[in-house]
């Protein structure tokens, strides 16, 4: 299963695209997948721990834009989109 | 009646004579308009510019919500509102946000302005990355959306 984490604000740091790609051989909650994010910045950025924070506060949004919590499960191809402590205006 | 958009600043500058158009009615005797600008300080560091980036949909979504909520939840059914928000890089002074209303009573219209730029703040998916004078450049720590 093909997960592509669509990147905004601050984690835009974590590639020079604008997502990420992960492949998941099951289904996985947002709490499992946010630490599947943490996994791959560590390999790639090392011990960044400013990157680690962002990923621990972000919420994250599905492609019909609501926002989900911990508990959603990604069970086929999807986009998800990170949403990083925001501060418009 | 709302308008809310977002404003690419590549193609555009927000006008606050656009949004001076758009509410202007005999019906309602009180405006308000805010506009939000890129200042030169910020935490002690000179600024020279700001990078903003939004979640289009989730942000119009926002607005769509807060301008919604204050029928119930202010008891201002009678308004009219426009929102737009940039996009994209601004320099100092360059205005990043701007939020017009126009009620019956000027109560009402200060209480509803104040509302929609605090509900933005919490709830609208947009980021800032500001420009400094030695040429670094940082994304502002921001506040965590909760799930509904």
């Amino acid at each position: 299963m093909k997960i592509r984490l669509e990147l905004f604000g601050a984690s835009r740091e974590f590639s020079n695209k604008d997502y990420l790609d992960f492949n998941i051989n099951k289904k996985i909650s947002i709490k499992d997948f946010r630490q599947e994010i943490i996994n791959y910045l560590k390999l790639n950025f090392k011990e960044n721990k400013a990157f680690k924070k962002i990923v621990e506060t972000s919420a994250f949004c599905t492609e019909d834009n609501n926002i989900i919590n911990d508990n959603y499960k990604i069970i086929k191809n999807q986009k998800i989109t990170i949403i990083p402590p925001i501060g418009g205006g | 009646m709302l308008h809310a958009k977002i404003i690419d600043t590549k193609k555009e500058k927000i006008k606050i004579s656009t949004a001076e158009s758009f509410i202007s009615s005999t019906k309602f005797g009180a405006s308000i308009f805010f506009s939000g600008t890129v200042r030169d300080i910020n935490e002690n560091k000179k600024v020279t510019g700001i990078t903003y980036d939004s979640h289009d949909e989730l942000v119009l979504k926002s607005f769509k919500e807060i301008y919604y909520e204050a029928d119930n939840k202010l008891n201002i059914k009678d308004k009219v509102v426009f929102i737009e928000h940039a996009k994209g890089y601004l320099d100092l002074g360059e205005i990043s946000i701007v939020i017009a209303v126009a009620c019956k009573h000027r109560d009402q219209a200060y209480i509803l302005s104040r509302y929609i730029i605090e509900e933005i703040k919490k709830r609208s998916p947009i980021w800032k990355k500001e420009h400094y004078e030695n040429e670094n450049s940082e994304w502002l720590k921001g506040n965590p959306i909760q799930p509904n």
